[in-house]
């Protein structure tokens, strides 16, 4: 299934390299940014109104589509066996509600500024509200774009082979003249993201903005994704995963302290996560108390176990800095400099 | 003389008369039972002969009033899908016509729940679809076919789409383009009629030609919208024939059966006597 490179990092069967992507939770404001400019590149219309390929959610949350957590696919335990998800209900997603825009900007209307059709659930509609008792309540934001993963189980799904893992860098792409609208590649992806567009009858998704990263975007330069090139405080590294000088690689696999959402469903995700910081639980007087306001299980139950030891490295490189050292994984964390973050012509050569 | 001949002489002509009549009625009854009891090959689906289309192209028209019906057994082709093997509908009905060129073919189930709609992604539509061979030589695969032995499938869906398409195994439908294939449904009373009408010759290449065969293999597949069949998710029936001549006599094995079982019947009956004859002493 999966085959080891010069590096030793796992690549998908038949891929020469695998984009990849880290997004920093401590970073994320939830502004929806990202969801935004994903949204103006390619989901505006056509049956893609309801679709969000990028989303932000509020954890601990339902999240988009609502409850997706609960919902089935991915692997078995061995990693051999499908387990065939559900389909969310439409609804779960949230619709593109109409507003009352019109009566407002061009009728003179007074009143406020509301959807026009009673609207009772949308993405992060839950935005906020998060877990734990006041004051030691907590939330964080969870940006989430489709994995490209190593082990993807919507690939499996589909008997018409109409999305695939494409070679050259193992970006997940639906083929939408194959495609029949089975839909059992939104079904089978555990974490929901391969949408049905009832318009076209065919199930579309994220596609790394592959043509940014071909350099057929904006002033025909190789961009990283909008997602991550848009995002206000710069939270997302992207690049190759078996580039071993680049920054995905230091941080997921020398470093570690980059992982992997529900490592459980066992899809091998290429999207990784800088587990979430928060500031320590305070007394009801307002003391400071030694005790992590996120509880650690939640975060193992988002990101398995291998959380404990990122965030405990990432604890020690900071205290490293404190005293005055140099820290290489530190540096890589609060860059401002948008050639370390983003690594994408690395293999341009290749062919 | 040989010992035949010897045997046959000793017989008295009112044995011979009663043999004779015997022959005789057994020959008449292998002419006319089958007339009478209609008995069709299992798989064949008879295809009446219509000198103008009439309203055949209406899934309800009053031409097919007159059209034989071959009742079809459904099951659950066992696809490697997820709920491969749940489907709902068990039995359809089959009817086919034909002009001088062109071939119209109904099918009709019983299903209480219409199912039109794909406009959200929890709605599929209900579907039927037929299958011939792309090439009309040996009889395909019956899943989807193979790459050596394609298949043609006619698709029709709920929805409103109709497809012309072909296959080399399944996961390979590829529709195919500028075909005549056209289709018309309605639901009512709690059934499906959809008619599927295409001219009898090929309008392309790798599409069936039923001008060059009296024969031609067919399937048929249904899927229910409402348990979310679709793709392998289907109920299909095994490979039928379309019997596209016509066909005055019975089918050339009932004749031999019948001629078989009459000259049995007289040669035991010839035994019989001749035993009963050396008993008696004769």
């Amino acid at each position: 299934m999966s085959q080891s490179d010069d590096t030793g990092v796992d690549l998908a069967e038949g891929i020469d390299h695998q984009v990849a992507m880290v997004m920093d939770l401590n970073k994320c404001i939830g502004c929806q940014t990202c969801t935004i400019a994903c949204k103006t590149n390619w989901t505006e219309s056509g049956g893609r109104e309801y679709m969000y390929w990028n989303n932000v959610e509020t954890k601990p949350g339902a999240g988009y589509p609502r409850d997706w957590e609960e919902l089935g696919g991915g692997w078995d335990e061995e990693g051999e066996e499908r387990t065939p998800g559900e389909l969310p209900d439409q609804e779960d997603y949230g619709r593109a509600w109409e507003f009352n825009h019109e009566a407002i900007m061009y009728e003179g209307s007074d009143e406020p500024l509301r959807p026009l059709e009673n609207a009772d659930w949308g993405p992060n509609w839950d935005e906020d509200e998060g877990a734990g008792e006041y004051p030691n309540s907590y939330y964080f934001y969870l940006p989430r774009i489709c994995n490209h993963c190593t082990h993807p189980s919507c690939v499996e799904a589909c008997p018409r082979s109409a999305i695939y893992k494409r070679e050259e860098d193992g970006i997940v792409l639906v083929d939408q003249d194959r495609c029949r609208g089975y839909r059992y590649c939104v079904e089978g992806c555990p974490y929901k993201k391969v949408y049905y567009n009832a318009q076209t009858k065919t199930s579309e998704k994220c596609i790394f903005c592959y043509p940014r990263i071909e350099g057929e975007g904006p002033e025909g330069e190789v961009r990283p994704p909008s997602c991550a090139e848009d995002c206000p405080p710069q939270l997302r590294h992207v690049g190759f995963l078996d580039d071993e000088e680049g920054p995905i690689h230091k941080l997921v696999n020398e470093y570690e302290v980059a992982v992997r959402l529900h490592p459980e469903y066992r899809t091998e995700p290429n999207v990784y996560y800088i587990p979430p910081f928060a500031p320590p639980q305070t007394s009801e007087s307002g003391e400071t108390v030694d005790a992590e306001r996120i509880p650690r299980d939640y975060l193992e139950e988002l990101f398995g176990s291998q959380v404990n030891e990122a965030l405990n490295t990432i604890s020690r490189e900071r205290d490293r800095v404190r005293r005055g050292e140099e820290s290489e994984l530190m540096n890589l964390l609060t860059t401002v400099n948008n050639d370390n973050q983003y690594r994408l012509e690395v293999f341009a050569d290749d062919d | 003389m040989t010992t035949e001949e010897s045997g046959l002489a000793r017989f008295g002509s009112r044995e011979l008369a009663l043999a004779g009549v015997l022959a005789l009625a057994i020959t008449t009854s292998a002419v006319a039972f089958p007339m009478l009891v209609d008995a069709r090959p299992a798989y064949e689906i008879p295809v009446d002969q219509q000198s103008d289309p009439g309203d055949l192209a209406e899934p309800t028209g009053d031409d097919w009033g007159d059209v034989p019906a071959a009742s079809v057994p459904l099951s659950s082709a066992g696809a490697a899908v997820p709920g491969g093997d749940d489907t709902a509908v068990e039995g359809a009905r089959v009817e086919a016509a034909r002009t001088s060129d062109q071939l119209y073919l109904r099918l009709s189930w019983s299903d209480t729940s219409e199912n039109r709609s794909t406009e959200s992604l929890n709605e599929f539509a209900d579907a039927a679809a037929v299958q011939l061979p792309a090439n009309g030589t040996d009889r395909p695969p019956i899943a989807m076919g193979s790459t050596s032995n394609p298949v043609n499938v006619w698709y029709w869906s709920g929805d409103d789409t109709t497809e012309a398409l072909l296959a080399g195994g399944a996961g390979t439908t590829t529709e195919m383009e500028g075909t005549n294939l056209e289709t018309a449904a309605t639901h009512e009373d709690g059934r499906w009629n959809v008619v599927f009408t295409r001219p009898l010759a090929a309008d392309g290449e790798n599409v069936a030609d039923a001008t060059a065969t009296n024969e031609m293999d067919v399937a048929f597949a249904v899927w229910e919208g409402s348990n979310a069949e679709r793709s392998g998710q289907k109920a299909t029936t095994e490979w039928y024939y379309l019997a596209l001549e016509p066909d005055t006599s019975a089918a050339p094995y009932e004749t031999i059966l019948w001629t078989v079982a009459g000259l049995a019947i007289v040669l035991t009956t010839l035994v019989t006597v001749e035993g009963v004859r050396r008993t008696r002493g004769d």
